[in-house]
């Protein structure tokens, strides 16, 4: 084994031996505790992530079928379907926005995929505060039961980004709304204080900030998004709930106040939002190129760094919501400079991604396939980014076509299709079970081709002037709202082919091992599904998690346990800050 | 530094006492940024608004009393010192110590919110409510109640910040009482502590921010 | 890394001696009713300093490991992002609020 100088950083002799997994564990999570009273009390950041899963697959299901319905009504340039008049469409495209954003997006990779495989990427037994991890979901299903409230309750018609004073004064159960999402927001901050801190505190021995796998720094920096954006969504929000109780006239001109002056308080959390969305997903997509191309990723402290370069300047460029708004010019351009600067650290990690796949040995398998969606999908998406933050550009296709088409190509083409392949890449190591690729792949194709159809000519029908939000349109766009219409359905049938065939592969799967792929990453290293705890023991990680010029023994390190259980602290030499070390077994 | 982690309070997943209480401090300190932002969204709408009427809130602030206000910033300095000397009963293992500091905190803080009590029903008598509620003549400015509601709302919000303080070291004093403090466990005590600190902080900018505009 | 630093009472009661000296302080510069904005910039920066000593000596941010004193730092300068990114408009419209 090659050897390298200890640096100036801390160094420890411990003694290690190869903890072999086994390929599938007897007892494993599921099966460790039965009955549904120790599912809902659970403190296993496994089954927390798999109870995520069972939420954010049921309101992606509501929130789907809404925009199917949204979509149906877009057929006729007049009204199409007879129950829906103007003001229930309304309702319907603010319900669909409000859960798809707040119930399915802000929480799906970072509280499903993050929960149950990051604490097992470090080599801890779990997160650092379980208990808060049981509340966050909690809270997240009390948020959700207030939006169910609110559609019996008479919905709202105010869009999902509430501007006043129309949400401030319009009658329609928005207190009730601002309230759920106030909750779900404390889920979302819970989340990120405790992956911080794990991230922090809870690393195997000899995992250095430089071999931390891509996905939990992806993780870190959007916790780090969540703690300090979230919390003023939720002062507005309250702050709106007061307007409406109390006439306290912050954001009310025919009170004195502001209207604008909400929508900045609304974007500081909103746009740094979209990051809390795609950054896990670009964390993802960092895993499994990775692994599918069996070659390290090129470029680790770019990427590593590009995320958080992306948090921070997420947070410099809101404005750009609100060229049209009244806002000062000197804000606008301001802005307009600020957001072409966050695309760079974007399209860094693009570069790098692809430089990992050259040359590497490809399968071609169903979480490469999302992927490589991903990067066709979420470039497109990225690059209308910048169009509409040119503010002369703006001007014409704000609030149009164009921009629904922008974001649902960064948050469905670049989001879901990364949450995608990360479903179907830890799916083995959650379930122990494999699906069918062959329906897989199908499902794939179907859902890229639906989601090419109802998008592209939505881009095409807002630089025309289609506006968005309308009921009611010009003849002249007939043809791609049809268009756009017909693929939303072909989209639908892919997504319910994945719910099929996973359910399916639940009961009547291949079974699957320890590691089908053949990764490196230390999620791979213990039998599927995995064990209750994770490890029996430390886990000791010499290399970074994409070396596949070392051997997979190399990833099964762990401390030699003594008789009482305790580790025992003698024997190798780790080194803080080079990637080499000597063992001596 | 190997302390068995067969120790009660040490949990499961944690290798040993030291991380524990190091991630729990880091978890409330995280915890304390999001207060920061939360309030800060407050802050802001103030800094905002005196910006563009500076006018309105010098003439305002002369309806809420100095003094008082002044006298609040002393007690919750005062029960900032107190809650620190808990933490250090608790440290030097002064059992007795740790409930009469916690008591004397919560003391400080209920004579906060009594005075807070006072000035606000004294605000109330003379027509000055938040928001659309707003009836007081006094003032020589039309904008009078967005002044009041910034302060209703962030001293509110403060008042509801201390009475959640009180609650949880009322639950502390409890659990001390009962001996379940002592040098090698006292997290809770901290972190209760760690977040009192912040309150008083948000209140030292309240009070020069609404009580001493020139 | 130890978490666990025992301040002395003289540390703190000293801390606090000086946050009831500055409190006192600041009322009595208010009714000399310094001219605009040196009253506020006075007044700034002796909340600050009272704020300061609360966060370092009784929240132990001296002797506790630097990345807690980075949270709290961090927390302040994204609302100054917050605030002052918000009043590149506010200070710069023609009319402040939509008249009415």
């Amino acid at each position: 084994m090659a050897t390298a100088e200890a640096s100036s950083g801390s160094t420890k002799k411990l003694q290690v031996r190869r903890y072999k997994p086994e390929e599938r564990a007897e007892k494993n999570y599921l099966n460790a505790e039965k009955g549904i009273w120790s599912w809902l009390t659970t403190l296993d950041h496994k089954r927390i992530g798999l109870l995520y899963l069972a939420g954010i697959s049921l309101f992606f299901a509501v929130g789907g079928i809404l925009a199917l319905l949204v979509r149906m009504e877009l057929w006729t340039p007049g009204p199409t379907l007879g129950f829906l008049t103007a003001d229930g469409y309304n309702q319907l495209f603010t319900l669909h926005g409000a859960i798809m954003i707040f119930l399915f997006l802000v929480p799906s990779v970072p509280a499903v995929l993050g929960n149950f495989v990051m604490p097992i990427q470090i080599g801890a037994k779990d997160v650092a505060f379980p208990r808060l991890n049981l509340m966050s979901w909690y809270l997240y299903m009390a948020g959700a039961l207030g939006t169910i409230y609110v559609i019996i309750a008479g919905g709202i018609d105010t869009g999902w980004t509430f501007y006043t004073p129309y949400s401030s004064s319009t009658g329609g159960a928005v207190t009730a709304m601002t309230f759920g999402v106030f909750i779900i927001g404390f889920s979302s901050i819970l989340t990120g204080v405790n992956f911080i801190t794990t991230i922090h505190k809870m690393r195997a021995p000899g995992l250095t900030w430089g071999k931390l796998p891509l996905f939990c720094w992806g993780l870190y920096a959007t916790s780090i998004i969540q703690i300090l954006a979230t919390p003023v969504l939720a002062i507005t929000l309250l702050l709106v709930g007061m307007e409406r109780i109390l006439g306290i006239g912050i954001f009310d001109p025919a009170l004195g106040g502001d209207p604008v002056l909400y929508q900045h308080f609304f974007w500081f959390y909103s746009h740094p939002a979209v990051y809390i969305m795609i950054v896990p997903g670009f964390g993802i997509v960092s895993e499994v190129v990775s692994t599918f191309s069996k070659k390290t990723v090129f470029g680790y402290w770019a990427i590593a760094l590009s995320s958080l370069a992306i948090a921070f300047i997420g947070f410099l460029v809101w404005g750009h919501h609100m060229f049209t708004s009244g806002q000062a010019s000197l804000a606008s351009t301001v802005f307009s400079f600020l957001t072409f600067l966050v695309g760079i650290p974007t399209g860094i990690k693009m570069f790098n991604w692809l430089a990992t796949m050259h040359k590497g040995s490809i399968a071609l398998k169903t979480p490469l396939l999302y992927v490589l969606g991903f990067f066709f999908l979420f470039l497109i998406g990225g690059l209308t980014g910048i169009v509409l933050a040119t503010i002369a550009l703006d001007i014409h296709l704000h609030d149009t076509y164009y921009v629904v088409a922008h974001f649902h190509f960064v948050m469905v083409g670049g989001m879901v299709m990364a949450l995608l392949a990360g479903l179907h890449y830890w799916w083995p190591k959650m379930f122990g079970k494999m699906y069918n690729e062959t329906l897989a792949k199908i499902a794939a194709g179907l859902i890229l081709l639906g989601f090419n159809v109802t998008f592209l000519p939505q881009f095409v029908m807002g630089a025309q002037g289609m506006p968005r939000r309308y009921y009611n349109y010009l003849e002249q766009f007939t043809y791609y709202h049809q268009v756009s219409t017909v693929g939303a359905f072909i989209l639908g049938a892919g997504f319910l082919l994945v719910l099929g065939y996973l359910v399916h592969s639940l009961f009547r799967g291949k079974k699957a091992g320890a590691n089908p792929w053949g990764s490196r990453a230390m999620e791979w290293q213990i039998a599927s599904p995995a064990p209750p705890h994770n490890f029996e023991h430390t886990p000791v990680v010499i290399h970074g998690p994409y070396d596949y010029h070392r051997p997979m023994e190399d990833f099964q390190l762990g401390l030699i346990q003594s008789e009482n259980g305790h580790s025992e602290h003698q024997g190798a030499e780790i080194a803080s800050d080079t990637d080499e070390v000597k063992a001596e077994e | 530094m190997a302390n068995h982690s067969s120790a009660t309070h040490v949990q499961h997943h944690f290798v040993d006492s030291e991380q524990q209480f190091d991630s729990a401090k880091m978890g409330m300190w995280i915890f304390l940024v999001t207060e920061v932002l939360f309030f800060g969204g407050l802050f802001a709408a103030y800094i905002i608004y005196r910006a563009w009427y500076p006018e309105l809130f010098t003439l305002a602030s002369e309806e809420l009393n100095t003094l008082w206000g002044g006298v609040n910033t002393i007690v919750l300095i005062g029960s900032s010192l107190t809650v620190a000397m808990a933490i250090k009963s608790a440290q030097l293992n002064q059992i007795r110590n740790i409930s009469i500091n916690l008591g004397i905190t919560i003391a400080l803080a209920c004579v906060f919110m009594v005075i807070k009590y006072f000035e606000y029903t004294h605000k109330f008598h003379l027509g000055i409510f938040p928001g659309e509620f707003y009836t007081y003549e006094g003032i020589n400015h039309p904008k009078a109640n967005i002044f009041f509601s910034l302060y209703y709302l962030m001293t509110g919000l403060h008042g509801i910040h201390v009475l959640v303080g009180i609650g949880l070291m009322i639950w502390l004093l409890i659990k001390a009482s009962k001996g379940a403090f002592n040098s090698e466990y006292y997290t809770p005590v901290e972190i209760t502590g760690l977040y009192w600190h912040l309150v008083d902080i948000i209140w030292i900018f309240l009070f020069p921010l609404f009580y001493l505009i020139d | 890394m130890s978490g666990h630093h025992i301040s002395t009472d003289k540390i703190l009661l000293s801390v606090a001696g000086a946050l009831f000296v500055l409190t006192i302080l600041t009322v009595a510069v208010h009714y000399l009713a310094l001219p605009h904005p040196w009253s506020i910039i006075v007044a700034m920066t002796v909340a600050v300093m009272k704020a300061s000593l609360v966060a370092l000596f009784f929240m132990n941010l001296y002797w506790d490991a630097r990345f807690n004193s980075m949270l709290f730092i961090a927390s302040i300068l994204f609302l100054a992002l917050l605030v002052g990114l918000s009043m590149l408009d506010t200070l710069f419209r023609i009319d402040p609020t939509p008249g009415f």
